[in-house]
């Protein structure tokens, strides 16, 4: 990529933004605040102890007493207030980049909706549950179609999103495992071309963006094929709903459409170092982690990474997937807490 | 700093509420937190503190609706009101509570009121605007009679759509908000295939949403379309795009009717809507006037609590702190006063404690030394009872600055500014600026008073006014002698341009210039000259006689602390080594001032080369005085003596020290407590030479056996680390002597700046205008004066006033207190009310 990009010059347009994304990942939870959260008696003690961080005094405007639900949307708010901030400020090729992460929120959106009116809930009833960094002024209209042609026609053709819905045409109907396939189709097509982006922004956004979203892929494709067993999804179609861009492509992904069993993805998985402690680290029984905690700590832990170094945008998407991981694990504790359910209230993924 | 005592309280549980409201409004007690490792949450007055947090909120709802209603700021009438006892926290609590339900219930109502009328508003403009729609269609056709035909003829007459032979054509009719049109249009237009007709039209006057009370623009819309199916599609868009939907009736004749209705019904809803905002203005008006008093009031409610939490609770509660140990008597007054506020009988003890902590440095300020106690404590807060530099620096500080900013021109403007800010402080305090750049030269007012002040002075020593120099007593040069001596007639005078004057002629020996330079000085051409080997020699001067004094200020606080060690090795081999380089070239500046005169001036040695012949062992040619060459080598010696000095004698012997006292150490367990105690001097030495203990010598005897054991684990002694820091140290020294002294040199190279900027700034702009010789040359001076005083007070008073405050900043910083100040310390942070209300009010 041109000037501006690669060391002195990058601070002439991202300085101040990649200062400010700095300055907010030190106000992230530590363990000990984790260590505290967990103590919390009820969700008022919780409140307390997230005064005394970053959150400041994000609830201090909430009547008591507090819901769950008022929480979570008090945490998002501040990641999303934060995260319009970098984008106002932002110019090209950082914006574009910045809407990319956005991209991702889009499609759950749409899929959310679409899902809901399915289930016969009106859209004033779903449109407070999307996440606001997805939203775009057509989304409510979902309500008005039936077919996933009527929803390019009318919708998606003027979001960013068209050009990842073309594969999505020929879906016939909207049911439930159609809906999957648009999410997941959607998502690959939007995984790929990020990593195009990416690569094409070249320097060490490339090296450390490609690395995140090599593993999104991988894991993507992973999951999916954990899922797809014992549904009427079939291999064929399987394989088209990986994305591309990741370690596994092509042998991996190859192994995987074949994979009938847990067991096949897991020996497809030892012949990717990293992705074999993962699994061998996983397992179902009470005190083990689960493989998608696992995979969740490998995103973290990259993530975590991608501040060591300077000088390029992955520290944004890293900062918007920390601050998400830590809603996640606030939300866990909090559900615990106020669940009176304490026997895995320590199953969040510490951030430090 | 003044010396602060380690208190231990016992407060009962009745009184200890009312005890600590009074230390807060005492502000002279710090309270340590005896419970670090417990959670915020798990703390006894959590509770308490939740509560607070929740009237805050109500308040902060109160305050919020009273500048909405009110459209002002609930007056701040600068009560203080005493602490509420936990008693009336009860009351307060009720009346927050049924204020804020009687709020949210005024304000549902308003809200539901001003639904309604935002519906009727829409409903009328939709009556109104439709009709419009209609009527064209009426003109086009003619007039028919049935809504159904009519939107047919319509429709069919300006959109030729759907079907001919199916007239069941539908039309629903809505309003939607201004910026969402346009994308409304393209999905209807896609989701329908074209098959609807959207008219739009715009409400002109801007509607206001009910419930957060901002105006927002709407467009009106008629949409016509044929079929069940499309209808629930549009509908369903219509939704998707927030748009509301009205029943709108078919006919001419039933929309009138009900237009007539609902401007009725809007009138109505405005009586009522009046009259509840009046209900409103009531309540809020009445809550405005104390909502100041109620939120200072529970800031002390609430910092009460903080600070009891800080404390171990048990039978009773133990509170431990600092306070100065002169105003223990204060405390014990304000203790009572809380006892006896509380009504119990039970008084609060509050002991003086023994404790090896180190206490809070606690320097007390006035509104004249604060702002140069904050110049100070912005490099690091002193150690505790440690010398502290900012009285030297009240006089110091403005006069080094003086010596660069000298120009008694710019130095009156500063100090009538100063002076102004001074005068009206009340005045300009009260107004509480958020203005950050105002308010820092607002807090340094007396700092730049003084510094005003010094620049006259300075400026009067320099003769520099503006550029110009004052002539007041009559210049001491005059050609009268000249004529007959160098042989100069009033025609030289008139022809030549420059005349060099000899001062063995032309300067009146009799009766130097009384105060400062000559002004004569200021049209010589080779004035620069002049004044740089004056400036020059001055910053030495005074520099070397800041940092001698710096490195005697560090005798005091050896002394202090008991380190007889410190100022054999540390002090002494300091002084001799600043004086014997530094300070000769102070004597030898004199020494050339005082024995050269206008004779043999041209014979004057370079004190620069003199210097370096000195290191060089060189002779002189020209001695300043007899011996010299004696003197040099001798001063020579001394410094290069002082260096091994420095280096060796304190690590050597702080080791020689650690193995007597192991020797004697070991194996005398039982005898330990005696030979520690005959070794008490040793171990004072060690500790304080390590620079770890600072109060060791008020430690009573008792102490010291536990201190003792604890010292020897605790810190081993380690040889190699010693020696590296006395290395750094010694270094660092002998290389600042050199570096700090061309440092000073900054005091003339910013003075000469400043001088040679405002005569440029004079002879290139007010100079314009003065030349000329006609009448225009007034105007032309009138106009000119006006960039001249802008360009004198930006770039001469501020940004040189900056430049020079910023070296002044480092030369204290830097090349003085680096001499003696340690400032490691903790700044003491009292409890006290007023620095908590302070805070939170902005």
């Amino acid at each position: 990529m041109g000037s501006g990009m690669s060391g002195p010059t990058f601070n002439i347009d991202n300085g101040y933004l990649e200062g400010l994304v700095r300055g907010f990942k030190n106000g992230i939870l530590t363990k000990n605040d984790y260590l505290n959260l967990v103590q919390c008696e009820t969700l008022e003690d919780l409140k307390v102890h997230l005064q005394s961080t970053d959150y400041g005094t994000f609830l201090a405007n909430e009547p008591g007493p507090l819901a769950v639900s008022v929480i979570d949307d008090k945490l998002r708010n501040k990641l999303v207030l934060e995260f319009q901030h970098l984008r106002n400020h932002s110019v090209e090729p950082l914006s574009t980049f910045l809407d990319y992460i956005t991209y991702s929120y889009m499609i759950d959106n749409i899929v959310l909706l679409i899902t809901g009116t399915l289930h016969q809930r009106s859209i004033s009833e779903l449109a407070p549950k999307c996440h606001p960094l997805g939203k775009f002024e057509q989304m409510e209209a979902i309500g008005a179609i039936s077919t996933p042609a009527e929803l390019y026609n009318t919708i998606i053709v003027d979001t960013p999103l068209a050009a990842f819905f073309l594969d999505c045409i020929f879906v016939q109907d909207l049911d439930e495992m159609n809906i999957e396939i648009i999410r997941n189709t959607l998502y690959k097509n939007y995984l790929e071309d990020f990593h195009a982006f990416c690569s094409g922004l070249g320097g060490i956004t490339a090296d450390v963006m490609c690395e995140i979203l090599a593993f999104e892929a991988d894991r993507r494709a992973i999951i999916i094929t954990i899922n797809s067993f014992g549904t009427e999804l079939t291999k064929d179609d399987r394989a088209k709903l990986f994305p591309r861009c990741g370690r596994l492509h092509p042998e991996g992904l190859a192994a995987l459409a074949r994979a009938v069993d847990y067991d096949q993805v897991r020996a497809v998985a030892d012949y990717y170092a990293e992705y074999k402690v993962l699994f061998e680290g996983a397992g179902n029984n009470p005190g083990d982690k689960t493989l998608e905690d696992k995979l969740f700590e490998h995103e973290v832990k990259l993530n975590v990474n991608s501040f060591l170094q300077q000088f390029h945008f992955g520290i944004f998407y890293s900062y918007v997937k920390l601050k998400e991981q830590e809603v996640r694990n606030v939300i866990w504790i909090s559900e615990c807490v106020a669940q009176r359910h304490r026997t895995k209230i320590d199953n969040y993924i510490p951030i430090y | 700093s003044e010396e602060m005592s380690r208190i231990q309280m016992f407060l009962q549980h009745d009184s200890a509420y009312a005890c600590v409201a009074e230390f807060g409004e005492l502000g002279l007690v710090e309270f340590s937190d005896l419970n670090e490792n417990v959670n915020e949450f798990q703390r006894k007055y959590i509770n308490e503190v939740r509560r607070c947090d929740e009237m805050e909120r109500k308040l902060r709802y109160i305050e919020k609706e009273c500048r909405k209603a009110l459209n002002a700021v609930p007056p701040d009438n600068g009560e203080n009101p005493d602490t509420p006892m936990p008693s009336e926290m009860f009351n307060l609590e009720l009346t927050f509570e049924k204020l804020e339900n009687e709020l949210k219930e005024v304000n549902s109502n308003k809200e539901t009121l001003m639904k309604n009328k935002l519906e009727l508003t829409e409903l009328k403009h939709i009556l109104r605007k439709t009709q419009t729609f209609f009527d064209e269609a009426h003109l086009t056709l003619g007039s028919t009679t049935g809504s159904e035909s009519s939107s047919t003829s319509l429709l069919s007459a300006e959109a030729p759509v759907g079907d001919q032979h199916a007239p069941k054509f539908g039309f629903i009719a809505g309003v939607i908000v201004r910026e969402r049109v346009p994308s409304f249009e393209r999905m209807l237009w896609r989701a329908c295939r074209g098959n609807v007709f959207l008219r739009q039209t715009e409400i002109e006057t801007p509607l206001e949403d009910p419930v957060t009370g901002d105006e927002v623009n709407k467009c009106v819309f008629i949409i016509f379309f044929q079929g069940e199916q499309l209808k629930t599609k549009v509908r369903k868009i219509c939704e998707g795009y927030k748009a509301t939907m009205y029943p709108c009736p078919d006919t001419q004749a039933e929309r009138r009717e009900m237009s007539m209705g609902v401007m009725t019904r809007i009138e109505d809803i405005q009586t009522v809507l009046s009259q509840t905002e009046e209900h409103q203005t009531r309540i809020l008006s009445n809550s405005a006037r104390n909502i100041r008093l109620w939120f200072r009031k529970v800031k002390k409610i609430k910092a009460v609590y903080h600070t009891l939490n800080l404390c171990n609770i048990q039978k009773a509660i133990i509170a431990e702190g600092w306070c100065p140990s002169a105003d223990i008597d204060r405390v014990h007054l304000a203790a009572r006063r809380g006892t006896e506020r509380s009504g119990t009988d039970i008084p609060a003890i509050i002991n003086k404690m023994d404790t090896r902590k180190i206490p809070p440095t606690y320097h007390k300020t006035n509104k004249f030394t604060h702002g140069y106690q904050a110049i100070v404590d912005a490099y690091g807060i002193a150690d505790y009872l440690e010398i502290n530099p900012a009285p030297f620096t009240l006089i110091t500080f403005p006069f080094l600055f003086a010596v660069m900013f000298g120009d008694c021109g710019h130095g009156t403007i500063m100090f009538l500014f100063a002076l102004w800010m001074v005068w009206n402080e009340k005045k300009i305090a009260a107004e509480k600026s958020t203005n950050e750049i105002w308010m820092i030269l607002f807090n340094g007012r007396y700092i730049i008073l003084l510094m005003g002040l010094f620049s006259i002075y300075t400026g009067l020593l320099y003769n520099d006014c503006f550029s110009k120099s004052l002539n007041i007593f009559g210049s001491s040069w005059s050609l009268a002698d000249t004529y007959t001596t160098m042989d100069i007639t009033n025609n030289t005078l008139a022809t030549t341009a420059t005349i060099q004057l000899n001062p063995k002629y032309t300067f009146d020996t009799g009766s130097p210039y009384p105060l400062g330079i000559d002004p004569i000085w200021n049209i010589a051409q080779n004035q620069i000259v002049f004044l740089n080997s004056y400036k020059m020699k001055l910053s030495v001067i005074l520099g070397v006689t800041q940092m001698i004094f710096g490195v005697l200020l560090s005798f005091s606080n050896h002394t202090y602390f008991k380190r007889p060690l410190n100022v054999i090795s540390e002090f002494v081999p300091q002084l001799l080594f600043l004086c014997a380089i530094m300070g000769y070239l102070v004597v030898m500046i004199f020494t050339k001032w005082l024995i050269f005169d206008s004779e043999d001036s041209a014979i004057a040695p370079s004190l620069l080369i003199t210097l370096i012949d000195m290191f060089l062992f060189k002779t002189h040619i020209l001695p300043l005085f007899s011996g010299q060459q004696v003197v040099e080598t001798l001063l020579l010696i001394v410094a290069v003596v002082c260096v091994p000095w420095m280096l060796l004698m304190k690590p050597l012997t702080l080791w020689m020290r650690n193995k007597n006292l192991l020797k004697t150490n070991q194996g005398l367990t039982v005898r330990n407590v005696r030979t520690v105690i005959h070794s008490r001097e040793e171990r004072v030495n060690i500790v304080d030479e390590d620079e770890l203990g600072v109060g060791t010598s008020d430690d009573v005897d008792g102490d010291i056996k536990g201190d003792l054991d604890e010292e020897v684990e605790d810190a081993p002694f380690e040889m190699s680390e010693v020696m590296i820091l006395s290395s750094i140290h010694t270094i660092e020294y002998c290389l600042s002597c050199i570096s700090h002294t061309a440092s000073y040199l900054r005091l003339w190279a910013l003075s000469l700046a400043h001088a040679e900027l405002s005569e440029v700034l004079w002879n290139m702009v007010l100079r314009i205008g003065l030349v000329s010789s006609t009448y225009a040359g007034s105007v032309i001076t009138f106009m000119v004066f006006v960039g001249w005083a802008g360009a004198t007070i930006i770039i001469l008073l501020i940004m040189e006033g900056l430049s020079a405050f910023l070296h002044t900043l480092r030369l204290h910083w830097v090349e003085f207190q680096s001499k003696f100040y340690h400032g490691d310390g903790r700044a003491f942070t009292p409890f006290s009310f007023s620095v908590i209300l302070d805070s939170s009010d902005d």
